[in-house]
């Protein structure tokens, strides 16, 4: 029997620094680390950083008729909305109909994404997929199909005549009510992958423990898997927030040009009345309102991430 | 003698229709104040079977009773059991004593109530002063111990284990062995215990159900399922194991515990003493526990004993083992390691046991003996 004895190794002994040869490693490492992350940072900054430092100095500019751009330094294209009643009332209207898209996606897709995250079935996959497959068809034609669907005689409108619960039809286009409608069903997919993404804590063994310990079905999910899935509530609602009040197909198609929110504004002003500064200075209004909210969000997972 | 505290009867589920069972009509009863190891490899049944007692899993035929009343059919929460599981399924959301309490709660204890006995439990693991902390700044082993202060705390019917100490490393598993065994018998909870680690079965349980495909192969304490196997699988399962073919010759008169003297013929090697039940006759399979051998390199120390070449040595620094070729047979022996001079690879050596020590098998085996 013997037993190999090796030399300690050198970062074992008492008083090791790291030598001038290392320190020239770690650099060096450090410059390759940068020089990958390049590409991805110029191509970051030509597509995303440019246009929107282009926008925030667009919004300064002076807009005259027939889409002439005054290069110059301004604040009135800021200080006619937020003076104007008109444009408080658009942005209160985005706001509101974010919430409201926003918590009824969430409150339809909850039971979907539960289900989904969940389920120990082989086809999991297959289902997830099936929930997100009206990603593969655009915002237009979906937005198409609603209008059809909530016309004055569309599906539901006949089916309701027919069945004599009502007798003229309801409006449910061409107002807040359809748009509303269409962004939470277009919206669904979104916020069922970011919630199932967000049950990441929630696992069927907790539930099993809580019932365990005398947990009865209805405790088992207001303690236990209500909590744990706020985190992914919280995600989808802020995604779908973000996406309904900067969307303006749906608004505006299913809205049939009374429904004015932000997008929609900022869509007549540049294409329609070709003023780009007024256009861009309610762009960025509209990004300091998701920035407030992403602020707030932040704020709340903070918390309840704890 | 103590009452039962939990009887199984011919309990079986089967997962699906035309599948092999998972459990197959299993019959135990586990007395009052046991701690039960349910011991096996993996895909044994051990865990099916333990879901099903806490209710987290339905028995496709069968029944489970505790205290003589018939909960089969019990909901989970209605029955009243504390279950720490594999992966401790602590809150993430709520801090250590929330987690504790949460049983408490779900019983409606008064307020005060619940304050006192979740302090209570906490000392008890001696994690009084981690009340405050959020599981997830816990280590594993205080997870664990949450856990279990958790399970205790509502003074459960059964304390159910499900392989509690497997997600720990070596030195706090021993640790935590010692520790949950004597907050078990502190208690008296009547506890099952899923493991697949004969060490921890062997240590800390009263009485042992060696499980293998769906059946309780032995059920009987420690002592008796290491020295008395039942069957080849138990005596391979736990501890390590010498298996000889042998035929029965004669018996040669009574010895301990009702069991009986043989005489055996091992093909190519001789006779041999060795010990069994009465009324043994025919080919069965004989087992020697390798630190039941005793070796000598100059000359055979007693009347059974086998002589071969040394194949291997393998040094673990308290024991010394060594391979023996004798024929066709791989003898492997034990010893503790001493000062004196150290067998070597291709030495002669003579392997010898008590007649004792060398186990008759009960049942003929069936197939190679290995």
């Amino acid at each position: 029997m013997s037993i190999t004895q090796t030399e300690p190794r050198q970062a074992d002994r008492p008083g090791h620094e790291p030598g001038a040869l290392e320190k020239a490693k770690v650099a060096r490492d450090r410059r390759t680390y940068i020089a990958l992350l390049v590409p991805a940072i110029l191509g970051l900054f030509v597509s995303f950083v440019l246009p929107l430092a282009y926008m925030i100095r667009m919004s300064f500019n002076q807009g005259a008729p027939d889409g002439v751009i005054v290069e110059t330094f301004t604040l009135d294209t800021y200080i006619q909305p937020l003076t104007d009643p008109f444009y408080w009332r658009v942005t209160l209207d985005t706001f509101q109909m974010g919430v409201i898209v926003g918590i009824l996606c969430v409150l339809v897709s909850y039971p979907v994404a539960l289900f989904l995250a969940r389920t120990t079935s082989k086809y999991k996959g297959l289902l997830i997929a099936i929930a997100i497959a009206p990603l593969l068809t655009s915002a237009v034609v979906r937005t198409y199909g609603w209008m059809v669907i909530l016309g004055t005689n569309g599906l539901v409108n006949s089916s309701l005549k027919g069945m004599g619960i009502i007798d003229t039809p309801l409006k449910l286009t061409n107002n807040m009510t359809g748009v509303t409608i269409g962004l939470v069903e277009i919206f669904m997919p979104y916020a069922i992958l970011a919630m199932i993404s967000g049950f990441g804590r929630l696992s069927y063994q907790l539930e099993e423990a809580a019932g365990s310990l005398g947990a009865n079905k209805f405790k088992v999910f207001t303690k236990v898997t209500l909590p744990l899935s706020l985190p992914g509530i919280l995600t989808a609602f802020l995604m779908v927030f973000v996406l309904s009040i900067s969307t303006f197909i749906t608004p505006r198609l299913l809205g049939g040009g009374s429904v004015q929110v932000l997008a929609t504004e900022i869509y007549d002003q540049t294409t329609g009345l070709l003023n780009w500064p007024f256009a861009a200075a309610l762009s960025v209004i509209l990004l300091v309102l998701f920035g407030a909210v992403i602020a707030v969000y932040q704020r709340i997972t903070k918390k309840i991430g704890g | 003698m103590n009452s039962t505290k939990l009887s199984i009867v011919d309990l079986t589920k089967r997962y699906a229709p035309g599948l092999e069972p998972a459990v197959d009509r299993l019959n135990m009863s586990v007395e009052e104040g046991h701690l039960v190891a349910l011991l096996g490899p993996s895909g044994c049944g051990k865990t099916t079977t333990l879901r099903m007692v806490a209710g987290l899993m339905d028995p496709t035929s069968g029944s489970i009773v505790v205290d003589g009343k018939d909960i089969t059919h019990t909901p989970v929460n209605k029955r009243g059991m504390g279950m720490v599981f594999q992966s401790y399924a602590l809150f993430p959301h709520m801090d250590v004593a929330q987690n504790v309490a949460f049983g408490l709660q779900m019983r409606k204890v008064p307020a005060k109530e619940q304050a006192k006995r979740v302090a209570a439990a906490l000392d008890m693991v001696q994690l009084g002063h981690l009340a405050k902390r959020k599981v997830r700044e816990l280590s594993g082993g205080q997870q664990q111990r949450i856990a279990l202060a958790r399970a205790l705390v509502v003074e459960p019917t059964l304390l159910l284990l499900d392989e509690p100490l497997s997600n720990l490393d070596a030195k706090l598993r021993e640790t935590m062995r010692t520790e949950i065994r004597s907050i078990q018998q502190r208690t008296g909870a009547t506890t099952l215990f899923v493991t697949h680690d004969q060490d921890e079965a062997l240590d800390m349980a009263d009485r042992i159900a060696v499980m293998n495909g769906g059946l309780i192969e032995q059920f009987g304490p420690p002592t008796e399922v290491y020295e008395r196997p039942n069957t080849h699988f138990v005596a391979n399962f736990i501890g390590q194991a010498n298996f000889l073919t042998a035929n029965v010759v004669s018996e040669n008169g009574p010895a301990t515990d009702g069991e009986r003297y043989y005489k055996v013929d091992i093909e190519g090697l001789g006779t041999f003493g060795a010990v069994g039940h009465p009324g043994l006759t025919g080919t069965h399979e004989l087992v020697i526990r390798p630190q039941r051998l005793q070796a000598s390199l100059h000359a055979p120390l007693g009347a059974n004993s086998i002589t071969g070449t040394i194949e291997r040595v393998s040094y673990t620094g308290d024991t010394l083992g060594f391979s023996v070729r004798a024929g066709e047979r791989l003898l492997h022996a034990q010893l503790m390691t001493s000062s004196a001079d150290m067998p070597r690879q291709g030495d002669t050596a003579h392997l010898s046991w008590e007649a004792a020590d060398a186990y008759i098998i009960p049942k003929t085996p069936q197939g190679p003996a290995s």
